[in-house]
């Protein structure tokens, strides 16, 4: 979030400490999510069978791991912590103008999302026609001669790359569930 | 001997033999320039072509590919900052910050010659040393395997960037994250937390892909206006000055001749191969440079490091192969298997039995790798095209790339809902600042790590065996050495900085 939430700073405004704050917060609050899914994985791990035939089992690998990074993240919290103390509060608003200036990625991951789910329903074909359609009008083609040049490049995306794969690597692309 | 050379250069030197070598190599190239396909994939994908050939040209085809694709991996990892494949990692630490300050020809010029010279020495190698290599390569038990990995897992400590600590915690990351799935030696399915993607476990490649294209392709979308106006990924004129690079690399001797020998050792340890070479090659090139704060930067030395590097390790893998029968790569498997299927049977007597062939196959390394440069060098410009088409475009096509070579690695759907979660975490990651290479260098090392840990305990309970056996206790040293010189070199800039300030 650092670059982001500085350039995310209204103009005119005074220069604060909001971006240091905002750095250490998302720190703080990614290393706990991280905390807890390795304390979870730690304790999943003491429950993995040992073998008779090695001293170490399945489990004691992962565990030392993941107790390093339990000691990561601790280290890391306070680190972070310790700063909030010497920082302002986020100025109003700067979430939400953060979320506007990562409108695209944001708008972007959408659709991928979209896509990794619709491929499996409608097949590779017909979920790559309208993702990269749709990508390129999100980012910017929006005059007729860039739309058809972006129709292009959607056809040749789906149905060429569906139908090199079938037909020159004899590798099938998935068909879909629905259709 | 002579009768042996000669024999195979009957064979080789032939219009069909140097014909199907050449669409190898743009077939290399070509695929491996690809986010998201391998080198592995694309010499699965021609070996069923080799089939009808004789066996010297079907090695030959397969080898080209094998040649071109150690090259073809760097053209992304210049271009978009995405390598294209694991071997082009260490490539985008500075061919794509050179390519983005406006370099972008002079960035893929290094990456060609250094890849030309990593495989003209690693063929000298080959065949100079390939029996004494060999021989030392499959000594190593697995104390020796194990003391390797720790000492590749100090090259974190070159990648963590600005904070140590971040570039630690992403490395930990990376060795938990390779633990999810089957256990290496037992096979007991771990932390799959009953969801079936999660029981197979995550593989490398989608990590790789998650982490680097999806994390990357996003971010570069994420000034509206630049996009909206049509911005292409880099700014420049095509500039592409093949002689000039060509001295800029002779200009780097040491850099040059270490960072191949890294590759062909690494090569030749069964189960090591490009993706560890190229970091190990950039590590070394770092901290034996005068300019180490340049690295990471758009440094000539990193990128002649990286790839020269990894184009070695295409010799160092057949020397085990050659020599002894043990494949050191996937690729080395493949290749071994075409030799079968024409009733060549790979071991220690290969070199005797089938002289003919196997110096044919080192003639072979040569001749690819002379036309790769060639190949490389004419369709360079076309290549650099790349750089003017708009975010717009890129973007999307990219990310299809990524979601077939994703399916495309194992044919299983759940690896596309991987892709999307592991590049949602990769975008995460990047946004906080934490170095990504040093996940990817975990994910990489964590198996091997494990299983030689284990497999050594397996064999003999005593701890002691991994400071008590001579390579092992060399390896763990230069690893306490690693560590040191890393820490030594951070507390001199930090106290350069504070001077500073």
């Amino acid at each position: 979030m650092s670059e982001a939430t500085s350039n995310s700073r209204p103009q005119g405004r005074e220069p604060d400490a909001s971006p240091e704050r905002a750095r250490a917060v998302s720190h703080i609050v990614f290393n706990l999510a991280l905390l807890g899914i390795a304390a979870v994985m730690f304790f999943h791990a003491g429950n993995l069978p040992s073998s008779a035939w090695e001293p170490i089992g399945s489990g004691s690998f992962p565990r030392m791991m993941l107790a390093v990074l339990a000691l990561l993240n601790v280290i890391m919290i306070a680190k972070e912590a310790a700063k909030l103390r010497h920082t302002t509060a986020l100025a109003s608003g700067s979430i939400r103008d953060w979320l506007w200036q990562h409108r695209l990625a944001f708008g972007v991951l959408g659709l991928f999302t979209l896509y990794a789910i619709a491929v499996p329903l409608f097949g590779f074909r017909w979920a790559t026609l309208p993702f990269v359609l749709a990508c390129q009008v999100l980012l910017g083609a929006r005059r007729p001669r860039q739309i058809a040049i972006a129709v292009a490049i959607a056809l040749v995306m789906s149905l060429g790359l569906d139908a090199l794969f079938r037909h020159v690597f004899t590798i099938s692309l998935p068909r879909g569930a629905l259709l | 001997m002579m009768e042996s050379i000669l024999a195979g250069a009957d064979q080789l030197f032939t219009l069909p033999t140097m014909l199907t070598m050449l669409v190898g190599v743009v077939a290399g190239v070509i695929t491996a320039a690809i986010p998201g396909f391998t080198i592995t994939m694309a010499i699965v994908l021609a070996l069923p072509l080799t089939f009808t050939m004789p066996a010297l040209q079907g090695v030959a085809t397969l080898l080209a590919v094998y040649i071109g694709g150690y090259t073809g991996g760097m053209i992304s990892a210049a271009l978009l900052g995405i390598p294209g494949t694991p071997s082009a990692l260490a490539t985008t630490f500075d061919a794509y910050p050179m390519a983005r300050r406006g370099e972008p020809g002079r960035a893929l010029a290094l990456g060609i010659w250094a890849s030309f010279f990593g495989t003209l020495i690693s063929s000298i190698v080959l065949i100079i040393a390939a029996p004494p290599l060999a021989m030392i390569a499959v000594k190593l038990g697995p104390w020796e395997y194990f003391s390797l990995v720790v000492f590749a897992l100090t090259i974190v400590a070159s990648l963590v960037g600005r904070s140590m600590l971040r570039g630690l915690l992403a490395g930990a990351i990376g060795l938990i994250i390779a633990t999810v799935g089957a256990d290496p030696l037992m096979g007991v399915t771990r932390f799959s937390f009953d969801l079936r993607m999660l029981s197979a476990g995550i593989p490398f490649l989608i990590v790789l892909i998650g982490i680097f294209a999806v994390s990357q392709l996003l971010r570069e979308v994420e000034d509206a206006e630049e996009v909206k106006a049509g911005k292409q990924l880099i700014d420049s004129r095509i500039s592409f000055k093949p002689w000039a690079a060509m001295r800029e690399v002779l200009a780097f001797p040491v850099n040059l001749v270490r960072s191949s020998m890294v590759g062909v050792f690494i090569g030749a340890v069964p189960g090591a191969g490009g993706s560890i070479a190229n970091l190990l090659a950039y590590d070394q090139a770092k901290r034996g440079s005068k300019n180490p704060e340049a690295f990471g930067k758009g440094a000539s030395e990193g990128v002649i490091a990286s790839e020269s590097g990894n184009s070695a390790t295409s010799g160092g893998g057949l020397i085990p192969m050659i020599a002894l029968g043990i494949p050191g790569s996937a690729v080395d498997a493949v290749l071994m298997a075409a030799l079968m299927v024409h009733g060549i049977g790979v071991g220690p007597r290969l070199i005797m039995d089938h002289a003919d062939t196997v110096y044919g196959m080192f003639m072979a390394m040569f001749l690819a790798g002379a036309m790769m440069l060639v190949v490389c060098l004419l369709s360079m410009r076309l290549f650099l095209k790349v750089t003017s088409v708009p975010k717009s475009v890129i973007v999307p096509v990219v990310l299809t790339c990524c979601m077939v070579g994703a399916f495309a690695l194992n044919n299983r759907i759940t690896d596309i809902y991987l892709l999307l979660g592991i590049g949602i975490f990769g975008y995460i990651l990047a946004k906080l600042d934490y170095p990504l290479a040093p996940l990817v260098l975990g994910v990489i090392l964590g198996p091997i790590a494990e299983t030689n840990l284990r497999r050594a305990l397996m064999t003999n309970e005593e701890w002691t065996l991994f400071f008590t056996r001579p390579i092992s206790l060399a390896l763990l040293t230069l690893a306490a050495l690693s560590i040191v010189l890393a820490l030594r070199y951070r507390l001199k800039q930090r106290s350069q900085n504070l001077a500073l300030d």
